[in-house]
């Protein structure tokens, strides 16, 4: 009787012990989520009055841009510049939004000085994408390379495997998602983790699923060691989608779960017009 | 030597919690990975573990049996899970129901939670939900996976997906807690189980293993096996009182005297324990079978 009583007491602590290791993980992420959600809250706004806004950031010059700057006040001086090519209500309904921005940016700005005041090494190893260096192939064998990152504002990557029904599921929709894009300056790519290291077998049965449902954009090889390999042997949960930007950097958050969706689809839709977006402000 | 057998029959049933929390924590090896909120993915995941244990546990060794066959059964390449069937077999043929009693890790974590003092509830009148655990062996293990499948042939694992308690409990939840992108992704069907998690949770602490009773189809498949299983209950008659304190014993509602391997025994050893006359014992490949047919033998010539 008293072996079981301090083997429960053990049990219990252990759990506790779980749990708490596990708590200790979420405040950095509450921050990553408030910071998210004011970024949200700015894109709604651009969103809102898309064609206004769409004039300005047709615009806007890379030369002029300020990266440490005040984001409301460069979007005032972009606006100030050309002040003559807006109607006065124009202008109105874009100096009110530049207010509710200037308010997002400083709490923007306190959350961003909270976080690198405990910003822990890990953090800093992911600054360095696993898609700056790449190499792979197609399925016909070509070989490409970070290039493919550079042609288009973003990148649409999706992480599949071909036993996985959720991912077969959605093949066509990403199919859909590369014609929409390619208008947009956006691409779609594949990358099914059972091809890696140019596995032919697993090659031959991913095109034929491929060709089964209609999916025509490109699927790449890559090798298993290489920084891409391993972030797509990390991810957890399938199918995974994800953006990169022109420079190869990983930009948004994770998208888990089929774009068959229509929740999934609107929320990588919204972070790739955001992307493109930022894209064409930069340049 | 007689009562050398029965001091170990009851020893064993003695430790079987310590068993079973080795069983559990030889299973879910790489308790690392709970931290991490990442699957171990080496060699070992292509064998299957006996018991009920999520294969997308963080810290799991191997795969869960269960899981392993929908997923095959479930795949456009393969018909029907031979390897696996194999399996159950091979266990269920030398051990039985002994995995659900010393080595399942959803086993274990039931018994804990019954050992939860309060209102204790007896589960004699409800012998007839026993068979649902068939039933859905049948419907949401074979038949589902098999038959509703998309274009190339691929099937959901419905008990895994819709059902299974052990996935969320060490799946979902551990590897949305250690996983932001996870923890991001989850939705109704995730509450839909963590109620079922929560109701056998509420049920365990009340009844004793309601899920093995009346739910499980790993239990099920093993307890197919329990007659002929190598590993088996024996009561002596000839030391047999008739006192009943077996019957009274156990937990699982078997009438041990009469029906000492009734395809419910998980072997937990509480009738070994409390016979007052030592006549019940565990027993391997049936030694005195074995010692009979010699005996014949010897006539023959």
């Amino acid at each position: 009787m008293k072996t079981k009583k301090t083997f429960i007491s053990i049990f219990t602590l252990c759990i506790a012990l779980l749990l708490t290791a596990c708590s200790t993980k979420e405040a950095p992420e509450a921050s990553d989520t408030k910071l998210d959600d004011l970024y949200q809250q700015e894109n709604q706004l651009f969103a809102d009055h898309d064609d206004e806004w769409n004039k300005v950031f047709g615009m806007m010059n890379k030369s002029t841009a300020d990266p440490s700057g005040n984001y409301a006040d460069y979007l005032a001086d972009t606006i100030e510049a050309n002040k003559t090519s807006f109607t006065d209500d124009e202008l109105k309904i874009l100096a009110d939004d530049i207010e509710t921005i200037r308010k997002i940016e400083e709490q923007i700005a306190e959350i961003g000085n909270t976080a690198s005041d405990n910003s822990d090494p890990k953090n800093d190893s992911k600054d360095e994408s696993p898609f700056k260096n790449f190499s792979g192939q197609d399925f016909d064998g070509n070989a490409v390379d970070e290039s493919l990152f550079s042609e288009n504002a973003v990148t649409v990557v999706n992480f599949w495997f071909t036993g996985c029904k959720p991912c077969v599921a959605e093949l066509s929709k990403l199919n859909e998602l590369n014609d929409t894009l390619q208008s947009m300056g956006g691409e779609v790519i594949g990358i099914n983790t059972e091809t890696f290291d140019g596995n032919e077998a697993a090659i031959k049965e991913a095109a034929a699923i491929l060709e089964s449902q209609k999916a025509e954009y490109r699927n790449l090889s890559v090798n298993s060691a290489s920084d891409a390999g391993k972030y797509a042997s990390g991810i957890m949960a399938f199918p995974t989608t994800i953006l990169v930007d022109r420079n190869g950097n990983i930009v948004g958050k994770p998208v888990l779960g089929g774009i068959d969706n229509q929740d999934n689809y609107d929320a990588l839709m919204d972070q790739i017009q955001s992307v493109i977006d930022a894209d064409s402000a930069n340049k | 030597m007689d009562k050398k057998k029965k001091l170990r029959s009851k020893k064993t049933a003695g430790i079987r919690g310590w068993i079973q929390a080795a069983a559990t924590l030889l299973t879910n090896i790489h308790i690392p990975n709970l931290f991490k909120g990442k699957i171990y993915q080496g060699n070992a995941k292509a064998v299957c573990v006996p018991g009920l244990n999520c294969y997308s546990c963080p810290a799991a060794a191997g795969a869960c049996p269960i899981g392993a066959f929908q997923a095959v059964v479930g795949s456009s390449g393969f018909k029907f899970s031979y390897y696996v069937t194999g399996f159950f077999i091979l266990l269920g043929v030398t051990l039985g129901r002994f995995i659900c009693g010393f080595l399942c890790p959803f086993g274990w974590f039931q018994d804990l939670l019954h050992k939860i003092p309060g209102v204790k509830f007896s589960t004699a009148r409800l012998k007839p939900l026993r068979y649902l655990k068939y039933i859905i062996l049948i419907v949401f293990v074979i038949l589902l996976p098999m038959l509703i499948t998309n274009s190339v042939g691929m099937g959901d694992p419905f008990f895994c997906k819709y059902i299974c308690p052990q996935g969320v409990l060490e799946g979902a939840i551990p590897l949305s807690l250690g996983n932001a992108a996870i923890r991001s992704a989850l939705g109704k069907l995730f509450s839909f189980k963590c109620l079922i998690l929560v109701t056998v949770v509420i049920l365990s602490i009340l009844f004793y293993r309601p899920f093995c009773k009346w739910i499980c189809p790993l239990g099920a498949i093993y307890s197919l096996f329990n007659k002929i299983s190598f590993l088996d209950i024996k009561v002596e008659n000839s030391k047999c009182i008739g006192c009943s304190q077996c019957s009274k014993a156990c937990k699982m509602d078997i009438d041990v005297c009469k029906t000492p391997n009734h395809p419910e025994c998980i072997r937990c050893g509480d009738c070994i324990k409390a016979c007052p006359k030592d006549a019940i014992h565990y027993r391997f490949m049936g030694k005195e079978s074995i010692r009979l047919h010699q005996v014949n033998d010897k006539n023959h010539f």
